[in-house]
């Protein structure tokens, strides 16, 4: 008999993520959090997740992920979740990573050359005219802000400043 | 007593001529003369408003302040990422309320994850940072934070609230004529403002801020979370986001803090972009 836990993980593998793998990204629950069966607040519970439960990512909706814990599956808000965090594999490639395209670019940070920035050079810092020249001579006005804008398609919207709480005022 | 007054602002005015001829910078030419003319207290203190400056000193103060830190870390010479992060955040800075302001961006010569901004409008995000972006939303989201703290003018205030400015102010009135910058001497060099942290809730500010300047420029709001959750996963015993995390409330902290104040106030925002094929990528090289 066929499995059908196993067909169903099946489908949803290639429905989400054609030819790339899904193993290796893990994270944990930022707070304790309804898990739901679809990425939606109003949509029917498909289990809970306490504060600190490890978890695994499976994908990313908008502001949604598909994750599994021990006890349930389903969509949790993005900002649920910790990523990461002892679970193996490389987790700076990871689902976000994939759900913004940059699968299988392999992100390298130099190995030779590192230079940091650290409280003592920040002491030592000595002013430098001719960089702040440099930084200066790239300043763009605002009608070349929207050009670059209106390029790429992007639209302003009206949005107010989120608040401390969304439960209304402050806390 | 009359005499001595009058000496200070002879001298005062003297000195600053010469700096605004070694800036070769109008701005400073203008800011400089209105002060010296408009006031001067009998303390020697006041030729330049620290306490309450106005645009054009408030824009002065950031570009010592960045020299500063440009003294330590270069910009990347990479002229198309120039360009491009000056594109993005202009942009982004035009959905503020101080669209008006000049804004400076870069990416500088450091693998530290950071980012930094002075007062009038300069931000800069450094190259271990940047690598670690995977979309235009996401560098939007950062330099967004960034923005906020420029619009509340977070830095102005610590620099106040720390007096540093006011000893500034002390230093100008005994060290005249050892022929500094006089602003260089009210600020100091270094830029150690840096290693000192904002209120918590500063940054909470510029987060919850960043997040809706990223949406209103009609990017995909998760650019800053996202980083946040990527920066989150930077063990606390790396050097590079050693000063990142000193200065800064935890990234799970942050999130947190997001997430009160988001709830699902964001869901109906769909149209939002991540303009990942837009986005320019280091090579391996760089």
């Amino acid at each position: 008999m066929i499995n059908i836990k196993f067909v169903f993980l099946l489908f949803t593998t290639f429905i989400f993520m054609p030819g790339i793998s899904l193993a290796g990204e893990t994270g944990s629950a930022l707070k304790d959090d309804i898990i739901r069966v679809e990425p939606y607040t109003d949509a029917k519970k498909a289990g809970e997740m306490e504060r600190g439960d490890r978890l695994e990512i499976i994908n990313k909706k908008g502001a949604w992920l598909n994750i599994k814990t021990a006890k349930a599956g389903g969509w949790v808000r993005l900002l649920s979740v910790k990523r990461g965090g002892g679970g193996g594999g490389n987790e700076a490639k990871g689902v976000l990573a994939l759900a913004s395209g940059r699968a299988g670019t392999g992100k390298v940070v130099a190995a030779s050359g590192v230079r940091g920035l650290s409280e003592e050079d920040l002491k030592k810092a000595r002013y430098n005219e001719a960089e702040v020249r440099a930084l200066e001579s790239y300043t763009k006005s605002a009608g070349q802000g929207r050009h670059f804008a209106h390029k790429g398609r992007l639209k302003a919207v009206k949005f107010d400043y989120l608040p401390e709480s969304h439960e209304g005022g402050k806390k | 007593m009359n005499a001595v007054c009058f000496l200070l602002v002879f001298l005062l005015s003297l000195t600053f001529a010469t700096q605004a001829q070694a800036f070769g910078f109008d701005l400073l030419k203008n800011v400089v003369k209105s002060n010296v003319a408009g006031k001067n207290s009998a303390e020697g203190k006041q030729n330049f408003n620290w306490r309450n400056p106005s645009q054009q000193e408030e824009i002065l103060i950031g570009r010592q302040i960045m020299g500063n830190l440009l003294g330590s870390a270069p910009l990347v010479r990479n002229e198309t990422l120039q360009e491009y992060v000056n594109q993005v955040g202009r942009w982004v800075a035009s959905q503020s309320e101080r669209a008006d302001l000049p804004w400076r961006f870069g990416v500088i010569e450091s693998e530290d994850i950071n980012a930094f901004s002075a007062p009038g409008g300069y931000v800069v995000i450094t190259r271990g940072l940047y690598r670690k972006l995977e979309n235009e939303a996401q560098l939007a989201g950062v330099l967004a934070h960034e923005i906020a703290h420029i619009v509340r003018k977070h830095h102005l205030k610590l620099l106040q609230k720390s007096r540093m400015l006011d000893m500034g102010s002390v230093l100008l009135g005994r060290q005249l004529g050892k022929g500094n910058q006089i602003i260089q001497k009210a600020i100091g060099s270094g830029a150690e403002v840096y290693a000192r942290s904002l209120d918590k809730d500063a940054e909470y500010e510029a987060d919850r801020m960043g997040v809706t300047l990223a949406i209103r420029a009609g990017y995909e709001p998760y650019g800053l979370p996202e980083i946040l959750q990527i920066i989150g996963q930077t063990s606390r015993d790396e050097s590079s986001v050693a000063l990142l995390f000193k200065t800064h409330p935890h990234p799970d902290d942050r999130l947190i803090k997001l997430d009160d104040a988001i709830g699902n106030q964001l869901d109906t925002i769909t149209s939002g972009k991540t303009m990942s094929k837009r986005f320019y990528r280091l090579n391996y090289q760089e």
